[in-house]
């Protein structure tokens, strides 16, 4: 699988090179900058794409501007944002561009090579990956609905919003498929949402829902 | 009844016109100069419904001599003029309302005149052009009056406001003396704050991390290798850069929060109200320049109390106001919700206190059980 990478810190990019190499992936190019990403992108064409959000000149959110550029030029290309912080913002702006194949996580989840090369790899196959903080901070601000779930069940929705298909979340929980099942059904008749398929249509109904305002004084 | 005031102002200000042109030589003498400017500024404040300034009793009446001489030239020209505009303006108003019904009480010779230079021979004409020029010396009277009136007192306030006298302005410096140490104060605590959780916290994982990879390299050159040791240590270690990773990013957060550094503070309160549980409402004025330091306090301000009405207010709304005005940057946080906010219970207004006097700014809760709540933040930008 073709890797084409926006980061212009030589150590961490070096990491990747290293890390991804080792995991079989081929880094076909490495851009310092939004311009040669783009560059880089149209002339490699690459299975997938990890961009940091801050880059040259200005290191504010070219990264994050790069990715939904490079996104409406070539539509569905998968781009998995690092960064080191998250903010839901961006996380919003990225899942708002058409198709799946979006990935938003902190740097530091890197570190742990399996899940980091799962989650490139879900993005790579068109699916999502978003960071387990962006989604805590969404399920922490959520009024009552969410306090209705058993703990349990907010474990099985939190790696739902990360993009997580039923067999990741089974395996991860050390529980059967049919128990993931029907947490799933427990979850959706509890928050009052349509059941849908266990692709990237899920990640965003659950991410809309967590997102979306509402009183914390109940309904 | 604004016309009339104004009006009564500007014909006013041509009679003094008048006697500052005449009375030249006797108000020369500072005494009277100053006693002259003083009655002049007191008008023009009434006029303008500005209140005298605090303090400023030790200046009164009159101010600087040099002012009060400097008015006199400037009042002659401002007064005569606006005054005769005013004039000119009644007056034709009076001639239309006496010509009107009266005209052939005159004699035939010296008619009275209309719309500038009509004799008025009929009913007809009298009755045609006098009620016009009474309504359109009305109109201009309605809409010029106000704004010259306005004119002659900014100008007569701008010569003769009294400057500070030295007892206000070494008042102003102790103040400012005072606050500079008290920000200087909480600067420094903000410092020590830094920095003790640097050293304790990240710095501390740091030297853990390097101790237990230290001794996973000496554990697995060993002759008798302890596999089992050394994928301790390792995992240990790695665990300790995540725990690391998630301090510093806290520590940079209470900073500068990258958010800020990405987006401005436009793009930061964007993304800080729209994540917010409750819908909320964001206004944000014509700021200019403003200083990082002021963007992360204001960033934080509406976080923390934004974080409150989520989690404390129940209200269904809530609104964001940021802006500039005289010299200070204000900043509203306001919730229909029910109130109650006690600044003793939770550290979060009590931390956008610490910051706010940081920046010798001041904070308001106001906050009566039952609601709505309003947090007001002023900061002083004299950037």
């Amino acid at each position: 699988m073709r890797v084409v990478i926006a980061e212009d810190n030589v150590l961490l990019s070096t990491g990747l090179e290293l890390l991804l190499g080792r995991a079989g992936f081929r880094v076909a190019a490495v851009a310092d900058d939004a311009a040669g990403f783009l560059t880089a992108v149209r002339e490699h064409r690459p299975d997938v794409t990890i961009v940091d959000v801050r880059l040259p000149p200005s290191f504010r959110d070219e990264g994050i501007r790069a990715a939904l550029r490079a996104r409406r030029e070539h539509p569905g290309l998968p781009v998995l944002v690092l960064s080191q912080y998250v903010e839901q913002q961006y996380a919003a702006e990225l899942l708002a561009t058409s198709g799946g194949g979006v990935g938003y996580l902190l740097k530091d989840r890197v570190s742990r090579v399996d899940q980091f090369v799962d989650a490139l790899r879900r993005v790579a196959d068109g699916g999502t990956a978003m960071d387990p903080e962006v989604i805590a901070q969404l399920v922490h601000r959520a009024g009552d609905p969410i306090a209705a779930l058993t703990p349990r069940e907010r474990e099985v929705l939190g790696l739902m919003a990360q993009g997580h298909d039923n067999n990741a979340i089974g395996r991860q929980l050390v529980i059967t498929d049919n128990a993931v099942h029907k947490h799933i059904g427990n979850i959706f008749a509890k928050l009052g949402l349509a059941v849908s398929d266990s692709g990237h249509r899920r990640v965003l109904a659950v991410l809309a829902y967590l997102n979306a305002p509402r009183s914390t004084g109940g309904h | 009844m604004r016309t009339w005031r104004t009006g009564v102002y500007l014909l006013g200000s041509l009679l003094s016109g008048v006697a500052t042109v005449t009375a030249l030589p006797l108000l020369g003498v500072p005494r009277l100069a100053r006693l002259w400017a003083g009655w002049h500024r007191d008008r023009a404040e009434k006029l303008l419904g500005t209140p005298p300034p605090a303090g400023s009793a030790t200046g009164r009446p009159g101010g600087r001599t040099s002012r009060a001489l400097l008015w006199l030239p400037v009042h002659a020209l401002t007064g005569l003029t606006l005054g005769l505009a005013a004039l000119l303006c009644v007056g034709n108003i009076v001639v239309a309302v006496i010509a009107t019904p009266l005209w052939w009480a005159f004699d035939p010779r010296s008619r009275p005149r209309l719309v500038v230079d009509v004799p008025v021979p009929d009913w007809t004409t009298a009755l045609t052009l006098g009620p016009a020029q009474i309504l359109v010396l009305g109109a201009v009277a309605y809409l010029a009056f106000p704004p010259m009136a306005r004119a002659h007192a900014r100008i007569c306030l701008a010569v003769v406001s009294p400057l500070p006298t030295d007892e206000q302005l070494a008042a102003r410096v102790a103040v400012l003396t005072r606050t500079r140490a008290d920000v200087l104060d909480a600067h420094g605590a903000e410092l020590r704050r830094i920095e003790r959780d640097l050293h304790d916290g990240t710095q501390a994982r740091l030297v853990a991390i390097a101790m237990r990879l230290a001794v996973a390299r000496q554990a697995f050159a060993d002759r008798t290798r302890d596999d089992q040791l050394v994928e301790d240590l390792l995992r240990d270690a790695h665990e300790g850069t995540e725990e690391a990773m998630t301090e510093l990013r806290e520590v940079i957060r209470t900073v500068y929060p990258p958010i800020l550094a990405d987006r401005g503070l436009d793009g930061a309160l964007t993304a800080v109200t729209s994540r917010c549980g409750v819908p909320t409402r964001l206004d944000i004025g014509d700021l200019g320049r403003v200083p990082a330091a002021a963007e992360a306090t204001v960033y934080f301000a509406v976080a923390e109390a934004l974080t409150n009405v989520a989690k404390h207010s129940q209200a269904t709304s809530a609104s964001v106001r940021v802006g500039r005005a005289a010299g200070r940057l204000s900043v509203v946080i306001t919730d229909d919700g029910t109130g109650g906010a006690d600044e003793r219970r939770g550290t979060g207004l009590a931390g956008i206190r610490r910051r706010v006097l940081a920046l010798d700014g001041v904070v308001d809760v106001d906050s009566p059980a039952g609601g709505p709540t309003a947090v007001t933040v002023e900061l002083p930008c004299g950037w």
